[in-house]
């Protein structure tokens, strides 16, 4: 028999005492889909092992309004107002390549000053939609304060989109040929075609330093938290082999190292007139995907100001017909949403409304990474990596 | 772009460049095999999405085509590159009979999702997924909704085209005061 108390057995003892296998039971965990940090209703079925999650079923389809049906029964201008719906966090940029695409099948050459004012808005857009992520996923890690400064400081791009368009998140401002004439601009006649707010400019150049002092705030304020930190870096890697498998796309892709963004990449709006970095990620956890969109957003400020300053003069619309047919054919666009690649298919077969209209949203791609980034993970790591995934689940279910 | 149209159309009869993308037509039974050539060989590693088109004469929503089609599933997915510049689009047709085609999760993972949409909205099977289920629509749901002949019930209430919306142009809407 072994004396336990015998100093020789003492180590022998310790160690025959962590082999001892203990019989565990697979327990299974229902998050959602009234869970707040789903941003939507999104429901994941987990196993839980002890402190490990695995086998990880996200549920989708509550959120499912079946826009690509929707779609095929309705004309052109009327999918604007569908599409703005799809993600609502940045209503603005859903716009921009259903436009683009029925543009590119008829042929319009947009204006120069349309274009601007797309563009202006589509960044501000981006710059909302940031601030959402950086406030919320601060408080999904544990930190309660920074929302409440995310907030004031999104509304004040909000207070801008509206301005503009009329609307805080459902804008529905572009138009085939360009975007309309502004919310505040007064009466529109021949002679006196307003577009923009008065003291627009001006309001703008504020609000776009303050984006830039709120992104060096937040790095100092949740980036430099040693618990912020230790929460998310080395937290959920994703490598980009496998981000490109599954094709998520946009800060979440970038933040696993690949330098691709479609606004350099393709000319769906004329970004190729500004200065400005595209933020990479090194090792593709939470706290690069993290860093990676606050970056972002200040890229975003500094390609306003500069439109801002650029702005060229000029009509908003370009001629388009009273009925608008679009020609027979297909095309894809896709653009650069403050989520990923979005994109859409649209097949004309010469008729008012689309024969079929496929939507490709970025979360979707980047929420069926989920199954994958949670396999293995802690649990306290689940709500950590499925925050910095950022989705919308407008933008999932569609 | 231009340098990687001729080299795939080397390798692919029938491509077209049509608005700086990649259309390719490829047979039903080579599914697999050409999209791992497109993986392997041109280095089309990002998988963005794949959908469906119901080619139909016969549609209860929406407009019937202005020619007349042969009934099918028309199946495309699109690919891009790293860098993301280059852009391709890989169709196939498959009869409406019998709506098989083989699964792309072995080249591409992501295609898990996409092809759970497809099954559920037109029907169509994908063999050797491994988990065919449906992604949206409730357990017990009848029907397939993206098939042309699926009735949407609002429409029925009030036919197509509803009211049409017109805006006039800002010059015109002068003369209407």
């Amino acid at each position: 028999m072994v004396n336990a108390l015998d100093p020789q057995n003492m180590n022998s003892f310790s160690e025959a005492s962590v082999s001892v296998e203990i019989e565990t039971e697979d327990m299974t965990l229902n998050i959602g889909p009234q869970h707040p940090s789903t941003h939507g209703v999104l429901r994941l079925v987990a196993k839980v092992d002890g402190e490990k999650v695995h086998d990880v079923k996200p549920v989708l389809g509550y959120m499912h309004r079946g826009y690509e049906k929707l779609a095929e029964v309705r004309s052109y201008p009327q999918i604007t107002t569908l599409v703005n719906r799809i993600d609502w966090v940045a209503g603005f940029s859903n716009e921009i390549p259903f436009i683009a695409g029925a543009e590119r099948l008829m042929e319009i050459e947009v204006p120069e000053r349309a274009k601007h004012i797309r563009l202006i808005l589509t960044e501000m857009a981006r710059i909302s939609s940031h601030f959402v992520f950086i406030g919320a996923y601060a408080l999904e890690v544990g930190a309660l304060t920074p929302i409440f400064y995310a907030m004031e400081d999104r509304e004040r791009v909000l207070d801008l989109i509206e301005s503009v368009t009329g609307g805080r998140f459902h804008p529905n401002f572009n138009r085939i040929g360009g975007v309309k004439p502004a919310a505040g601009a007064g009466p529109t006649s021949k002679k006196n075609i307003q577009d923009l707010p008065a003291g627009f400019y001006r309001d703008t150049k504020v609000a776009m330093e303050k984006v830039i002092q709120a992104a060096d705030q937040f790095q100092n304020l949740i980036g430099g938290n040693e618990v912020f930190k230790k929460r998310t870096k080395n937290v959920g890697v994703l490598t980009a082999e496998t981000a490109e498998a599954y094709g998520v796309s946009g800060p979440i892709l970038r933040a696993s190292g690949v330098k691709s963004d479609l606004r350099t990449q393709t000319d769906y709006l004329p970004y190729d007139q500004f200065d400005y970095d595209i933020p990479v990620g090194e090792n593709g956890d939470c706290y690069d995907r993290w860093d990676v969109r606050v970056k972002e957003m200040v890229e975003s400020a500094k390609i306003v100001l500069q439109a801002i300053d650029s702005m060229p003069s000029g009509p908003l619309q370009a001629k388009v017909p009273k009925v608008i047919k679009v020609p027979q054919g297909r095309t894809y666009v896709r653009a650069e949403n403050p989520k990923g690649e979005m994109g859409y298919y649209i097949v004309s077969d010469g008729g008012l409304g689309p024969y079929r209209l496929k939507v490709r949203t970025a979360s979707f791609s980047n929420v069926s990474i989920l199954p994958i980034m949670l396999e293995g993970a802690l649990l306290p790591d689940l709500i950590a990596i499925m925050g910095s995934l950022d989705f919308v689940l407008g933008d999932v279910d569609r | 772009m231009e340098e990687f149209f001729n080299n795939i159309k080397e390798s692919f009869k029938e491509t077209t460049l049509e608005f700086e993308t990649i259309n390719i037509q490829i047979d039903s039974t080579k599914w697999i095999e050409e999209h791992k050539k497109l993986r392997d060989e041109f280095n089309l590693k990002f998988f963005s999405w794949l959908s469906a088109i119901d080619w139909d004469n016969n549609v209860s929503v929406g407009e019937a085509p202005k020619e007349s089609v042969s009934p099918s599933f028309e199946i495309i997915t699109c690919l891009s590159d790293l860098e993301n510049t280059n852009l391709v689009t890989v169709s196939t047709s498959i009869s409406k009979v019998e709506p098989n085609i083989s699964s792309l999760i072995d080249v591409y993972a992501g295609a898990n999702w996409h092809e759970r949409e497809a099954y559920e909205m037109f029907g169509i099977n994908f063999e050797n997924h491994p988990n065919l289920e449906k992604l949206y629509l409730p357990d017990g749901y009848e029907g397939n909704p993206m098939l042309k002949s699926f009735e949407l019930i609002s429409r029925e209430v009030k036919p197509w085209p509803g009211d049409v919306d017109v805006e006039g142009m800002p010059e015109e809407s002068e003369s209407d005061e």
